[in-house]
């Protein structure tokens, strides 16, 4: 089973707080486009996904409501505060700029 | 945090604390949904449903445990153990009522009186006055006097610049009239700067303008809510109305709102307020009889104030030599509550400390439980509980006791506050209002709080820690506690001894300053004498010519009362009356500078004061009817000053002249010597005192000084009787006396001359009672402490002493263990706290009278009761030692 530790600490906020800036989602269709998007290089596994969807509706970064789905079956849907838009700004940032500086230590060459 | 997201956030947690089973279903349902679609994709791979739902529901990974991890990110989890922490602790705490009644109610004790003690020192040093911005309102006087006289008191009004404002106050007792007899009302007669100063609006009406501070127009008065309500029965439209007092008429204009009282540390009965008028005055200085207040201006400090109030009373003492030496400024709170702080400090000290023992008695028998529960917390721990999960149950169940502690508390507090209302002296300031309000609430909490903290981290943290390999090894013989353990409760017992020890020490301090207070001799007789004031003003006996008659025909008909031993008057009762001392000059002896010559307690007498009071007359004579038919020009003195002016000498034939600017040209001949009886203070040194016969205003000897003169006819007289009977039937008959010679003349302020000399000890006696209570609750409480360990000790190594026993030990031997034991805890103990007393106890001097504050006595004493204590306490568990049965306990599990 893999876990969220796959990813680095924190980026799980990170995709889903950008997938869900492009446009409300329920999970199962989260758990589809992360897959899609990234290539199958970030393995998700399905059940660590709803908590932390859950945390960040705790925080109030997103908000849920229940629709129909394409299959006609009732689903949640998540979307973006404006909060959440905000916090996601902050963490593109810090992505940014952390992964800038790992890139550079990266780049070094060896003497 | 923006506020829609801050409302959102708290809308999620109510609907995640309070709408559980709807979230519990959205959470299955958005679960399900998605092991539906895994079940679809794999179905549309070529699987058959039934094997599409169990592959999706095994790659999905557990439905309950991701329902747990989401219930876990909404925060749910940490709640829902806390509650069942809590019902699992009530359980526990319901199953062992034992140990809850007696953890709780040492608790209770414990809470209790710390808040009730925290209500009087909040009610008393940390609220503010009730004048607005009371902080910046400082009081005007003088190094060694307290008042100034009216000349001094416009000066410094018109010069000082460090104030935004500035008014006088004087005392005044009018008798008011109307009803079946005159009453005598406290009152204070005040400048128009006073009611601005104090902020406060009134009621119903208004206060007085500056026009009414003029002759003429002073004829108005404001009335307190109480006077208000007794008097005039709450009715509003009491504004407008008149009253007789003092025989003028006075225009009601204003009452003031409840709660409102002035002056906050002298004449604190004062219930009406009239303009005070000093035209006729201005050139008074020495008349000092104003308390002057003042609000600092905006941005002065209390120093440059006091700078400015020195330097211009320097300039008055320069022009007016004599008078304004060292002119200061006083905050009016130091005024107030300067006097009972640094008790009311030591007496919260001392509740805090009872407290504290509490809680190490408390976390004792937590200790003992925990001790007991081992094997529940192990096997706990061993099943996967996290060690902050045990520390957090064990938290929750000390909070929980720490509650129901404070539930019966409150009702201590209760109980002990109204307790305390009759301890109280009369003059605790600011004590009426007293009562168990938010802040009292709060501090019960917070006491709930530290408590829960100081009697349950350490049993938490030893529970938490059990080891598992150790508890389940010893297979639930339970002979051998953990060393650590065993340390930590010998270091509660020691705790407990120390902390009681010094409690001790110091109420013993103070019990022994109570009893020197106490053999002090007041100099009179003070049993059997009843005194009451009688106040000829407003009455047609006022004018001087009169009121000899008056006071000579009371006398008579009070001293032919059946069983009356003695009647006579005087113009200020010691102890408690008011008290004027006056500069005398000696004939024949070189004049001081003004201001440094010798004063003297004044008094004013009718003949037979000394017998009645029971003062002896050492050499000479008493005064007689005759001085004052005659108006002979005479003085008695006492003791003290006898031998401070004529040590060695005879005093009597010797002159003395009276009064600030006395010339020499009225001699009064001393012809008496008294014994030294007590003046205004009860500890203090008994000073120079001279007692004049009371003249008429046409005799010879009340016609020399000019200052003298007018002061030995007073109006009013404090009547003393000496008698065997019931003081309720003598004063009955006195009042029908006084009613029956001028029904406009008041009698008031009665008490007895017992009442007079304890209330003396009113404050000391508080103090006492307090503290002792305190100590006392320290002592049973330590030993309680030390009789559980050494119980327990017992018990935990019966097996050990019934081997010993069948081994050929005597019974004494087991008592012997169990009493040693116990007794070094004790004395080590004992040993900490008698450091700690010596360290401390100098706190205490404010509080003592005649005992230093390591005084041996006490500091011998009081180890002997606690290790005598100690050993009583250790009586039980020593005597069930010797019994051991050694073929139970060796047969017992």
């Amino acid at each position: 089973m893999s876990k969220p530790a796959d990813l680095v600490q924190g980026t799980l906020d990170l995709l889903l707080l950008k997938l869900l800036a492009l446009e409300p989602l329920n999970g199962w269709a989260i758990s589809q486009r992360l897959k899609q998007l990234s290539a199958d290089v970030l393995q998700v596994s399905d059940g660590s996904l709803y908590p932390a969807l859950h945390k960040l509706e705790q925080e109030g970064w997103v908000t849920s409501e229940w629709r129909p789905s394409e299959n006609n079956r009732r689903a949640k849907f998540y979307s973006l505060t404006r909060a959440g838009r905000r916090q996601l700004e902050i963490e593109t940032g810090n992505w940014q700029r952390l992964s800038a500086a790992i890139t550079q230590v990266v780049r070094l060459r060896e003497a | 945090m923006t506020i829609d997201r801050l409302l959102h956030v708290v809308h999620r947690r109510w609907r995640s604390l309070f709408r559980r089973s709807r979230v519990e279903a959205e959470l299955a349902e958005e679960l399900d949904n998605h092991v539906q679609h895994l079940t679809d994709e794999l179905r549309a791979g070529g699987l058959d449903t039934g094997r599409a739902r169990t592959e999706a529901l095994r790659r999905f990974g557990g439905v309950e445990r991701h329902k747990e991890a989401c219930r876990d990110a909404r925060g749910l989890n940490r709640l829902d153990h806390l509650w069942r922490d809590l019902r699992h602790a009530w359980r526990s705490l319901l199953a062992r009522p034992g140990f809850t009644l007696v953890a709780g109610t040492t608790l209770a004790l414990g809470i209790g009186a710390t808040t009730a003690m925290f209500t009087v020192v909040e009610h008393i040093l940390l609220r503010p006055l009730g004048y607005r911005e009371a902080d910046r309102l400082v009081v005007l006087q003088y190094e060694r006097m307290n008042t100034v006289a009216a000349g001094n008191f416009l000066d410094f009004q018109k010069e000082a610049r460090s104030f935004a404002g500035m008014g006088a106050a004087e005392w005044w007792s009018p008798n008011v009239g109307g009803g079946d007899a005159a009453e005598e009302i406290q009152g204070l007669r005040l400048t128009a700067g006073i009611f601005p100063l104090l902020g406060v609006a009134p009621l119903l009406g208004r206060t007085f303008t500056a026009d009414e501070t003029h002759a003429g127009a002073e004829h108005v008065v404001v009335l307190s809510h109480q006077l208000w309500q007794t008097r005039f029965g709450g009715d509003s439209t009491v504004v407008g109305r008149t009253i007789s007092m003092d025989g003028a008429p006075f225009t009601i204009i204003g009452v003031m709102p409840r709660g409102f009282g002035f002056a906050p540390y002298w004449a604190t009965g004062a219930r009406l307020w009239a303009p005070l008028v000093l035209d006729a005055r201005a050139a008074d200085r020495t008349g000092a009889s104003l308390r002057v207040f003042a609000r600092l201006g905006d941005g002065v400090s209390l120093e440059a104030a006091r700078r400015e109030v020195a330097a211009i009373a320097a300039r008055l003492e320069q022009a007016w030599p004599g008078t304004n030496r060292g002119g200061t400024v006083v905050p009016l709170k130091e005024l107030v509550v300067g006097d009972v702080r640094d008790a009311l400090q030591v007496l919260f000290a001392a509740v805090t400390l009872v407290l504290l023992i509490a809680c190490a008695n408390v976390a004792h028998l937590q200790l003992l439980r925990a001790a007991a529960r081992e094997r529940e917390f192990a096997l706990r721990g061993a099943l996967g509980a996290s060690r902050s999960r045990l520390l957090q149950q064990s938290l929750v169940e000390s909070f929980l006791l720490a509650l129901i502690g404070a539930a019966g508390g409150l009702f201590v507090a209760w109980g002990g506050l109204r307790l305390l209302l009759r301890l109280a002296p009369g003059r605790l300031p600011r004590i009426d209002s007293l009562s168990l309000d938010l802040p009292a609430l709060g501090f019960v909490l917070l006491a709930a709080l530290g408590a829960t903290i100081v009697s349950g981290l350490v049993p938490a943290l030893a529970a938490s820690r059990a080891d598992l390999h150790g508890v389940l090894k010893e297979g639930g013989r339970g002979n051998s506690e953990a060393p650590g353990r065993r340390r930590l409760r010998a270091l509660l017992v020691v705790s407990e001894f120390a902390l009681a020890l010094m409690l001790l020490i110091g109420a013993g301090l103070v019990l022994r300053s109570f009893d020197a207070r106490r053999r002090l001799d007041p100099g009179f007789r003070p049993d059997g004498v009843f005194s009451a004031v009688i106040n000829l003003r407003g009455s047609a006996h006022q004018p001087g010519e009169r009121r000899e008659q008056f006071f000579h025909d009371l006398q008579q008909s009070a001293g032919a009362l059946p069983g009356v031993q003695g009647v006579s008057m005087i113009n200020h009762l010691p102890l408690h009356g008011d008290s004027w001392r006056l500069s005398f000059v000696i004939e024949g002896r070189p004049l001081a500078e003004p201001g440094d010559g010798p004063s003297a307690y004044f008094r004013v007498v009718m003949p037979d004061y000394f017998g009645t009071m029971g003062i002896p007359v050492l050499s000479g004579r008493d005064l007689t009817e005759d001085d004052r038919r005659s108006g002979n020009q005479v003085v008695i003195i006492n003791q003290s000053m006898a031998e401070r002016h004529w040590p060695g000498q005879n005093p009597l034939g010797a002159r003395i002249s009276v009064g600030a600017l006395a010339t020499g040209a009225d001699w009064y001949t001393v012809v008496g010597v008294v014994r030294d009886a007590r003046q205004t203070g009860w500890t203090g040194p008994v000073l120079e005192e001279m007692y004049f016969p009371w003249l008429p205003p046409a005799a010879p000897g009340a016609r020399g000084g000019e200052t003298l003169a007018a002061s030995l006819h007073p109006g009013t007289m404090t009547l003393v009787l000496r008698s065997t009977r019931p003081t309720a039937e003598l004063l009955r008959e006195v009042r029908g006396l006084v009613t029956a010679l001028d029904r406009d003349v008041s009698v008031s302020d009665v008490l007895t001359l017992r009442d007079a000399v304890d209330e003396q000890f009113a404050g000391p006696r508080f103090q006492l009672s307090l503290l002792g209570g305190f100590a006392l609750l320290a002592l049973v409480l330590a030993a309680v402490g030390i009789y559980g360990v050494m119980s327990y000790t017992v018990m935990r190594r019966a097996q050990e002493i019934g081997v010993r026993l069948a081994l050929g030990a005597a019974g004494g031997d087991a008592v012997r263990l169990v009493v040693g034991q116990g007794m070094r805890l004790a004395l080590a103990g004992s040993a900490i706290g008698l450091g700690g007393s010596l360290l401390l106890s100098r706190y205490l001097r404010s509080l003592l009278f005649g005992v230093g504050p390591t005084d041996p006595f006490t500091f011998l004493g009081v180890p002997l009761l606690l290790a005598a204590v100690a050993l009583v306490a250790l009586a039980i568990p020593a005597r069930r030692a010797a019994r051991v049965n050694p073929l139970t306990a060796l047969r017992s599990d």
